[in-house]
């Protein structure tokens, strides 16, 4: 059989080997090349007598099989002998299979102290010692296995079979434990609950099922268990007439009382759907998880109290279920009409909150922040979802305080994301404050809009907690007020401010309101709030609403529509106003203790995330117009998946099974690279070794080669959790092949990346010379003094870094005018550094900057984020640069004949050789500069051989007299190797990198003397 | 000034790889028994006693020093990464030196698990993130053991600076072999030649295998007290702490984009500082020094921290044979981390034994000749530095 599950060179004691499933254990083990000990004291069933008989013939068909035995007649109470006798036959012991067991069944009135006791001596005791006398060798080996036998009468009981049960029970008991004490030392101990047709079953089961129930068919699982490439542990298992299954503990969700309530017997009888109801029921494995729930209880601290309307325990902290809402201009529009604004459609400032193409632009009237939340609230409340432990009517309830703020101004439409939450609750006495707090998040899951609704709830407290603060806050100051707004309210106000959705008819029905003490429906008291803020916006923010930031206010009496409401208003400092709202015709103070703060600038909404951020500054970098599709994650896994089949080989390097948790966007994805050819499957059912949680955008960056897992992981965006070392593995995801990525895209049905993409940049083709990057910056030159605005909407500066030949252009958006300089300019934000000819075909429209990012041919440093801003050089239009670059030419043609004659004459391109290697070259052009200058050897005076990798080369230049030469291949006796990648070299030849630096990187390797690799000047200039 | 501090006994356990060791707790118990016998007092006499380990829940001191004795008295844990012993050893110090207590039992124990370091918690700052940062922007970050790119790195900027040999750096883990093994505590005892050391798997350029301290698992002890208490219980000329200093990083690890500067070449060198200035002594009065080899390019620049040869001069002090037997000073003659095990939390407080059977002339064939003061460096990222300078008169 292939993969046949052996036991070679281990020795095995079953116990009570002799008939049943002992025999069918032992004949098992035997037939895998195991050394059994086949132990029977050949007693009754009862437990009476002795002899050898059972015991040698089941070593003998052991034997007669082609298997190793021995016999060992000794009862398990002299565990300790047969321990001896499996080390005195075969030198070790790896596996006890504790099988020996008798039946003394009697019900339990007729059951004697000799039935309980000769019961429990040979399963338990018996088990006991001779797991015992194995545990100190198992202990020293750090290798055991151990199979206690248990039963369903132990599980289950079973009538007649009280004795029993204890001991088979016991035995989970004992194997539970020594699991645990064995886990470290590779011991694992395993119970099975056979069904089996045995001695002792005979006597409880019908014939016919007992023929059904071989004891063969409980054997493979013992052996399993016992079997050294199985990691089980601690478990139970039933088996039988060909059926396997594993038990565990369940156990219902509970109840728990916060330290400190009153317990009673009717609590507990109350509560006894949650006590003993399975309804999502947990299964502890171990004593911690056990003991979770009463530490979760403690945990949470002594109880608050409450009574019958209100439990603080089981209230305060409930968090809502997350719900969303909808609004645009035409909700701002009737919420303002609502509260008053616009009483005059004259006025300008107060038109722009109704009037959605209003000249100066649409404005939110910024208090209508409270209302989709509370909308929500009373959704929530009509459909009967209410905290837990509120159980008073809306009876009871009043609006006590509203307050309000926004992170900055209402955009005029949005799709919102409530999260609510109990975030107080005082004893008032008499009464109880709720304080519900939501909070409201943007789109762009940014928190927008806070609230904390404080509700007063009559008679429900009183229940000796906590009163809470109570300093009165916002007191308008001794003075006469600052400025004071008269306004009247229309009569039909209510009616109108209903329809943003507080329906409630003491509002609107006369009867209604009568029945409820008032003499006619009146104002909401968030009408009266909105007509405040209002107020006091137009006096200390010049109409400007969108400086609001918060307002705070007690609702304090009710108000009539029709009668005249007089905001009086305190200026406490630039930010800060308090104000109070009376009614005229009452005199009676309506809103008190309210203030309403502003902010001092207009708060800007936060940068938008670019989603899969990586690739994209890239294209925009590129100067060429990204209509080139963006990759995704999605792709990148395509990718990955293309890569492993590609290359099986990896699978034995890597050995493990990622669970990649990318958020914003969310998606689970799992790569297995733990069995050949490796796999990748979204989604993340597949255990894994080692989990990855990180952004989407992260993500890419670290895909891309431009983030580092190991920066991602010390900056905390990057949290791997199981096997944190298996993570160093995951560097293979950088040899991915960006063909790949790119195929993958086209499978999606993005379109490659535009090759066809126009020039953006790109001035005309001068002549059949073609373009240099200089056309393209004197393009933008002029293109960046035509358009000054440029410099508001970028805010950097980028620095262009070509090579071959080397030149560096700084294109200044941050200050004043803005500006196109040569070589470094401002210090830039964002450099971009690639080849004069990879610029000029992207220009071109003749490579995709895509891949030349991930070929790693263009590489952006500093903000990465800044170069998306450059987009806008899509936007040029190639003829006028043409026209331009034309006529700057003709300028400088003038100024500076010589100049310009050299500026346009295409650069030189790059002598580059087959297969884009640059070493040659450069040591082609080291030779002729040796023999030019014979001087150079004698600053070094020695032999320095270079180890050229990527494509790889070698050359040797010999320095030690003047004037040197240059050969093929590495010397032996150089002072000092150089090892580094062909294109380190190019760029130390162009000065674009420091040995130094490439030295500390590890990308310079030095053999030898490392001063020599301080004398590199030689090489610079050389192979442009 | 404080009273003067005796270490009146010491006592360490074999050092194990992980795995092969007992349990912390045992090796704990058996070092610090044999502490409290070199003491010659029984742990009833023991004030207060100071537990250091890294890896390890909350309180394995008292799990560990109840096994001695459960008397009542302060256990306090200590934690400092590598400087976790010493820093056990300081705060034992200043309570004998202040008058808070007249004997106290200093333990320090490790059980390490198998491979590079690495970080326990992944949910929170990595307190190494400032550390990190400065390589990353000095030398990038690759998959290599972090620490070794940490010291490998400051080899490399060492090498550059100064032009030093491969060799140079491989001919200290030969020495570190060769003194290791006449130690009977010493995990790797085998003696290597330069050539091996070089042929080994690199594990950061220009760090070797055989250039990088094994995870280790091992506990050692010591017994510091006042003069009254040495001479109450009849100890003649007991070894004691002539000054100890320790330090943290200066603005100088974060801005000055070394990596030299990163893994606490200035700690060491304040702290020595410090040190000599206390004792009123310099580099030429130490015979015998432990200093912090977790990789050779550490030992290498804390010669030059400690000032046992100038900047610049380590190479020609390494090939001169001046820190070893015949030469200037002997460096690590227990092995050093190198080949005596790093167990984190023990690693102070063994090389503080080592010294203290040196300076009693009781070092057997490690012994060093006419040892009369010694120096301790004990250094760990993070950071922290502890120098400290041991007489007997």
């Amino acid at each position: 059989m292939a993969n046949e599950v052996r036991f070679d060179g281990k020795v095995v004691i079953v116990t009570g080997a002799g008939g049943g499933l002992g025999r069918s254990h032992a004949l098992l083990f035997g037939s895998r090349g195991a050394k059994v000990i086949v132990n029977d004291l050949g007693g009754a069933m009862t437990g009476g007598g002795r002899s050898s008989a059972a015991a040698d013939k089941v070593v003998a068909e052991i034997k007669a099989a082609g298997g190793e035995a021995a016999a060992s007649y000794d009862s398990v109470e002299d565990g300790a002998k047969i321990v001896q006798a499996a080390l005195d036959s075969f030198g070790r012991l790896d596996i006890v299979v504790n099988n020996a067991g008798i039946l003394r069944d009697t019900s339990f009135a007729k059951m004697t102290e000799e039935d309980w006791d000769l019961i429990y001596r040979v399963h338990v005791l018996g088990a006991f010692r001779v797991t015992h006398a194995a545990w100190p060798h198992f202990y020293k080996q750090q290798y055991g296995r151990v199979v206690m036998t248990a039963s369903a009468a132990g599980i289950y009981g079973n009538f007649g079979q009280a004795n029993y049960s204890m001991a088979k029970l016991g035995l989970l008991g004992l194997s539970n434990t020594l699991a645990i004490e064995g886990r470290k030392k590779g011991i694992h101990v395993n119970t099975v609950a056979p069904l089996a047709g045995s001695r002792l079953t005979e006597t409880v089961l019908p014939k016919e099922l007992i023929d059904a129930l071989k004891p063969e068919y409980v054997s493979p699982l013992v052996a399993w268990l016992c079997h050294e490439s199985c990691s089980e542990t601690g478990g139970l298992y039933e088996v039988g007439g060909g059926y396997f299954a594993k038990l565990r503990w369940e156990r219902a969700k509970g109840k728990s009382y916060r330290i400190g309530r009153t317990l009673t017997v009717e609590g507990v009888k109350e509560a006894w759907g949650a006590i003993a109801g399975f309804e999502g029921a947990e299964h502890p494995s171990d004593i911690a998880q056990s003991m979770q729930a009463v530490m979760a209880n403690v945990q949470a601290g002594p109880s608050k109290g409450g009574n019958d309307l209100i439990d603080v325990d089981l209230a305060l902290g409930y968090e809502y279920p997350e719900r969303t809402s909808r609004y645009d201009e035409r909700d701002l529009s009737i919420y303002a009409l609502g509260v008053g604004a616009a009483a005059d459609p004259l006025d300008d400032q107060e038109l722009a909150l109704v009037y959605e193409m209003h000249g100066s632009g649409f404005k939110a009237l910024p208090t209508y922040g409270v209302i989709p939340p509370m909308n929500q609230l009373m959704t929530m409340a009509k459909e009967g979802l209410t905290a837990p432990g509120l159980k008073y009517g809306l009876d009871r309830l009043l609006h006590g305080e509203q307050y309000t703020e926004l992170l900055r101004p209402l955009p005029p439409s949005q799709k919102l994301t409530h999260r609510s939450r109990i975030k107080e609750i005082w004893d008032k006495g008499k009464g109880a404050l709720v304080v519900t707090e939501t909070k409201s998040y943007d789109e762009a899951g940014e928190l927008l809009i806070v609230n904390e609704f404080t509700a007063f709830i009559r008679g429900a407290g009183g229940w000796g907690g906590d009163r809470g603060p109570s300093t009165e806050i916002n007191l308008p100051p001794e003075r006469p007020a600052d400025a004071t707004t008269s306004e009247k309210i229309g009569a039909s106000q209510a009616l109108l401010y209903r329809l943003s959705g507080d329906w409630n008819p003491l509002h609107a029905d006369p009867n209604f309101a009568k029945a409820f003490g008032f003499e006619r429906p009146i104002l909401h008291g968030l009408c009266t709030f909105g007509y405040a803020a209002r107020h006091v916006v137009k006096q200390f923010s010049n109409g400007d609403p969108r400086y609001f930031k918060s307002i705070k206010v007690r609702f304090a009496d009710s108000v009539f529509p029709g009668e005249t409401l007089v905001t009086e208003m305190w200026k406490e400092s630039d930010t800060r106003i308090v104000f109070r709202c009376k009614v005229k015709e009452r005199d009676k103070v309506v809103i008190s203790n309210a203030a309403i703060e502003l902010y001092r600038e207009i708060p800007q909404p936060k940068a938008k995330a670019v989603p899969a951020a990586a690739p994209k500054p890239a294209a925009a970098a590129a100067a060429a117009p990204a209509a080139a599709a963006v990759p995704t994650s999605d792709d990148i896994f395509t990718a990955i998946g293309a890569f492993l089949k590609k290359t099986p080989e990896l699978s034995g390097k890597v050995g493990k099974i990622f669970q990649f948790k990318l958020t914003a966007p969310d998606s689970v994805w799992t790569v297995d690279v733990k069995a050949a050819p490796g796999a990748v499957a979204k989604g993340g059912s597949t255990p894994a070794d080692c989990t990855l949680e990180l952004t989407d955008a992260d993500f890419m960056g670290m895909c891309t080669g431009k983030l580092d897992a190991q920066k991602l992981y010390f900056g905390g965006k990057l949290k791997i959790s199981g096997d944190i070392m298996a993570s160093q593995r995951l560097e293979f995801l950088r040899k991915l092949d960006p063909a790949l990525v790119v195929e993958a895209m086209q499978a999606r049905g993005a379109g490659a990346p535009a090759a066809a993409a126009p020039a953006a940049a790109a001035a005309a083709p001068a002549a059949s010379t073609g373009p240099s990057s200089e056309d393209v910056f004197l393009a933008l030159t002029a293109y960046v003094g035509e358009h000054p605005e440029l410099v508001a909407k970028t805010g950097a500066v980028f620095l262009f870094d070509l090579s071959e030949p080397a030149t560096q252009w700084t294109l200044a958006l941050k200050n004043g005018k803005g500006s196109v300089v040569r070589g470094k300019g401002e210090a830039p934000d964002c450099t971009l550094a690639l080849s004069e000819g990879d610029f000029l075909d992207m220009s071109t429209g003749k490579a995709d900057p895509q891949k030349l990012y991930f070929g790693g041919k263009l590489k952006i440093t500093g903000n990465v984020m800044a170069s998306t801003k450059l987009s806008f050089l899509q936007k040029i239009d190639p003829a006028w640069a043409a026209q331009a670059v034309a006529k700057l030419r003709g300028a400088m043609a003038a100024a500076a004949p010589a100049a310009a004659a050299g500026a346009a004459k295409p650069p030189a391109p790059a002598a580059a050789p087959a297969g884009g290697a640059k070493a040659g070259a450069i040591f082609a052009a080291l030779a002729k500069r040796l023999a030019a200058e014979p001087g150079l050897a004698k600053d070094i005076g020695a032999v320095v051989a270079f180890k050229v990798t990527a494509p790889s080369a070698a050359y040797t230049v010999d320095l030690r007299a003047a004037p040197g030469s240059v050969k093929d291949g590495a010397a032996g006796d150089a002072g000092a190797t150089l090892t580094l990648a062909d294109a380190d070299l190019a760029a130390l030849a162009a000065d674009t990198a420091a040995a130094q630096d490439l030295f500390q990187r590890g990308r310079l390797r030095v053999d030898g003397d490392v001063r020599l690799a301080q004398k590199l000047g030689f090489l610079k200039g050389l192979g442009a | 000034m404080g009273r003067k501090v005796n270490v009146l006994g010491v006592g360490m356990v074999k050092f194990q790889k992980p795995g092969a060791s007992e349990e912390y707790n045992v090796m704990a118990r058996k070092a610090a028994r044999a502490a409290l016998e070199d003491a010659g007092i029984a742990y009833d006499a023991v004030e207060q006693a100071y537990a250091g380990y890294v890896f390890g829940d909350s309180t394995c001191g008292q799990r560990a020093i109840y096994e001695v004795g459960l008397t009542g008295i302060p256990v306090f844990n200590v934690n400092n990464n590598c400087a976790t012993g010493s820093t056990a050893l300081l705060l034992g110090r200043q309570a004998v030196e202040g008058g808070l207590a007249e004997c106290v039992l200093v333990v320090g124990f490790e059980q390490m698990e198998k491979g590079a370091l690495g970080s326990k918690y992944t949910d929170r700052t990595n307190p190494m993130d400032q550390h990190a940062a400065v390589m990353s922007k000095v030398q990038g970050f690759n998959e290599a053991p972090p620490a070794a790119q940490f010291f490998g790195g400051a080899g490399r900027e060492y090498r550059w600076r100064w032009g030093t040999k491969k060799e140079t750096f491989a001919k200290i883990s030969e020495k570190a072999r060769k003194h290791a093994k006449n130690n009977p505590y010493a995990l790797f005892t085998d003696p290597l030649t330069v050539d091996e050391i070089m042929a080994a798997p690199e594990v950061f350029d220009p760090l070797t295998r055989y250039q990088c301290c094994p995870p280790t698992c091992g506990a050692a002890a010591a017994i510091l007290c006042s003069d009254e208490f040495a001479q109450k219980h009849g100890a003649s000329r007991p070894v004691y702490i002539a000054a100890q200093a320790m330090t943290t990083d200066t603005p100088a690890t974060f801005e000055a984009d070394s990596m030299i500067k990163a893994i606490g070449y200035d700690m060491a060198a304040n702290a020595a500082k410090k040190a000599y200035e206390k004792a009123g002594l310099g580099p030429k009065d130490v015979q015998v020094i432990e200093l912090h080899d977790c990789f050779t390019a550490n030992e290498l620049l804390t010669y030059e921290a400690l000032g046992l040869c100038g900047e610049g001069e380590a190479e020609k002090f390494i090939w001169a044979g001046d820190n070893t037997y015949g030469g200037k000073f002997v460096t690590n003659p227990s092995g050093g981390l190198l080949s005596k095990g790093h167990p984190l939390g023990a690693t102070g407080l063994a090389q503080c034994a080592e010294l203290v059977w040196q300076l009693r002339g009781t070092a057997g064939a490690r012994q060093v000749e006419g040892a009369k003061v010694a120096l301790q460096h004990n250094l760990g990222l993070g950071g922290a530095c502890v120098v400290t300078v041991y007489r007997r008169d």
